[in-house]
C-alpha cells in the first residue's frame, strides 16, 4: 500500500493529474468523423511533489519504492484528489448497500440547488443503513463526510468500519463528517449513514484519504486504484535540510494492465 | 445528450477564452494562374479552449466526470457559446487528455478544447 505521511496526508500540493483515453478516429474530407472508443485504453497519472518530508516519511516512501521495485509490481493507490466512493450520486447503483427496509428516491433538492440528492426512508421498526465497502488500507486516516437534513431533527449514525459517530439532521442541510481508520485487521473499510425510522435527505457522500474533507467531488468510478504503479524505475530525491527533503513521484494507473 | 458543465457561477468559460471557426475549402489552379475555389464543407465548424483558474473541488470533479463519461473524445455533447449564447448540439472533446493541477486548497486549474462535430 502506498505510504500515507505522517500528517495523515497522502500528498501535497500542488499535485496534478491527468486522465488519459483512447479513441480511434477516421475523419472523412468533408470534416464529418467515426469514432470508435477504447475504454481498455484509459490511463490516469498522477504527478505527487512532496516538500519538507521527514527522514522517516522520506524512508517509508523509498522502502516503498523500492518494495515495489520501482514500476515493476503494482500496488492500491487512492486518488488523492478525488472522492474513493464511487457513485456517489446514484444511491440506487449496486455498488450501495441499502437495508431491506430502507428506500432511496432521487431527484431531491440538493444543497447546491439543484436535484441530486437522495432521500432515504427508513420503513422498518429498526435502524437501516446504506453502505460502500471498499478495499482500502484500512490502517490509513480517512475522512467521511455526507449533507443530511430531516423535516424533524433526526439523529443519524456515521459508520467508518467499526467505529461510528452520531450527529442530528436537522431542516437545513448539514454536512456532517468523521474521521477515522478503520480497522487494521481487517481487509476492507465499511463507509454507510444509518438512520433510524423515518426520512432524511441524503447528498454529496464522500470519503478522502486526508484528515479532513474538502469540496464535495461528484464520482462513478471512485478513486481506488488497483494495481497502480510507478511510473519510473528511478526515486531521486534532495536533501533541503536537516530532515527535510524533497521528492517527486509519478503513478500511473492503466486500464489494460 | 449531456452539456458541458458549467461552474458554480453558472459560466461556462473564463478570460482568456478562445475561440476559431474553420472552414474547409478546396483550390484548383490552373496552369494559367487562375484558380477555382469551391467549398468541400456543409459550414464552418468552432472551436473554443476554455481555460479554467481558481475552481473548487467540486467544480474540477465535475469536469473530470464530465471528460470520463464522455470518453474523451469520443462521445458528443451539447456546448453553449460563453460569446452568443448560440447551443451546438454536436460537440466533443477536441482531445483524449485532460490535465488537472490542484495548485492548492480551491485553486485548481484545467483547460479543454471543445470541437464542433459534423455528421
Amino acid at each position: 500500500m502506498y505510504p500515507q505521511l505522517t500528517t495523515g496526508a497522502y500528498s501535497q500540493y500542488p499535485l496534478r493529474k491527468q486522465r488519459r483515453t483512447r479513441t480511434v478516429t477516421n475523419k472523412a474530407a468533408d470534416g464529418s468523423s467515426i469514432k470508435l472508443a477504447d475504454p481498455n485504453g484509459s490511463v490516469t497519472e498522477w504527478q505527487l511533489q512532496y516538500e519538507g518530508l521527514s527522514d522517516t516519511e522520506l524512508s517509508n516512501l523509498q522502502q516503498f519504492f523500492t518494495a515495489t521495485e520501482g514500476s515493476l509490481n503494482g500496488f492500491t493507490f487512492l486518488d488523492p484528489a478525488g472522492n474513493l466512493l464511487a457513485w456517489s450520486e446514484d444511491l440506487t447503483n449496486a455498488v450501495w448497500e441499502a437495508g431491506p427496509f430502507l428506500a432511496s428516491v432521487g431527484g431531491v433538492t440538493d444543497p447546491f440547488g439543484g436535484s441530486r440528492a437522495f432521500q432515504l426512508t427508513n420503513s422498518g421498526e429498526g435502524v437501516q443503513s446504506v453502505s460502500q465497502t471498499l478495499n482500502v488500507p484500512t490502517g490509513y486516516v480517512y475522512s467521511w463526510s455526507v449533507y443530511v437534513q430531516a423535516a424533524q431533527p433526526t439523529t443519524v449514525t456515521l459508520l467508518l468500519g467499526s467505529n461510528s459517530v452520531q450527529a442530528t439532521a436537522g431542516p437545513n442541510w448539514t454536512r456532517i463528517s468523521f474521521t477515522a481508520s478503520g480497522d487494521p485487521a481487517a481487509a476492507s473499510i465499511l463507509f454507510g449513514v444509518e438512520l433510524p425510522p423515518g426520512a432524511i435527505g441524503v447528498f454529496g457522500p464522500q470519503v478522502e484519504v486526508q484528515a479532513e474533507p474538502s469540496a464535495y467531488q461528484k464520482s462513478t468510478t471512485g478513486g481506488v486504484y488497483q494495481d497502480a504503479r510507478f511510473g519510473d524505475d528511478t526515486f531521486s530525491f534532495a536533501t533541503t535540510d536537516v530532515n527535510k527533503h524533497s521528492v517527486t513521484v509519478n503513478i500511473v494507473y492503466a486500464n489494460h494492465l | 445528450m449531456a452539456t458541458f458543465p458549467p461552474l458554480k457561477t453558472g459560466a461556462v468559460a473564463q478570460y482568456p477564452a478562445t475561440k476559431a471557426l474553420r472552414f474547409q475549402n478546396q483550390i484548383v489552379r490552373f496552369v494559367d494562374g487562375n484558380e477555382q475555389r469551391y467549398r468541400d464543407s456543409a459550414g464552418p465548424l468552432h472551436q473554443w479552449v476554455i481555460r479554467l483558474d481558481q475552481l473548487d473541488e467540486t467544480e474540477q470533479a465535475s469536469l473530470e466526470d464530465f471528460f470520463l463519461s464522455n470518453q474523451g473524445s469520443f462521445a458528443s455533447f451539447v456546448f453553449i457559446d460563453p460569446w452568443d449564447g448560440t447551443s451546438y448540439p454536436n460537440c466533443s472533446a477536441g482531445s483524449d487528455r485532460l490535465q488537472l493541477t490542484s495548485v492548492k486548497e480551491l485553486q485548481n486549474t484545467t483547460s479543454v478544447t471543445v470541437t464542433e462535430n459534423r455528421g
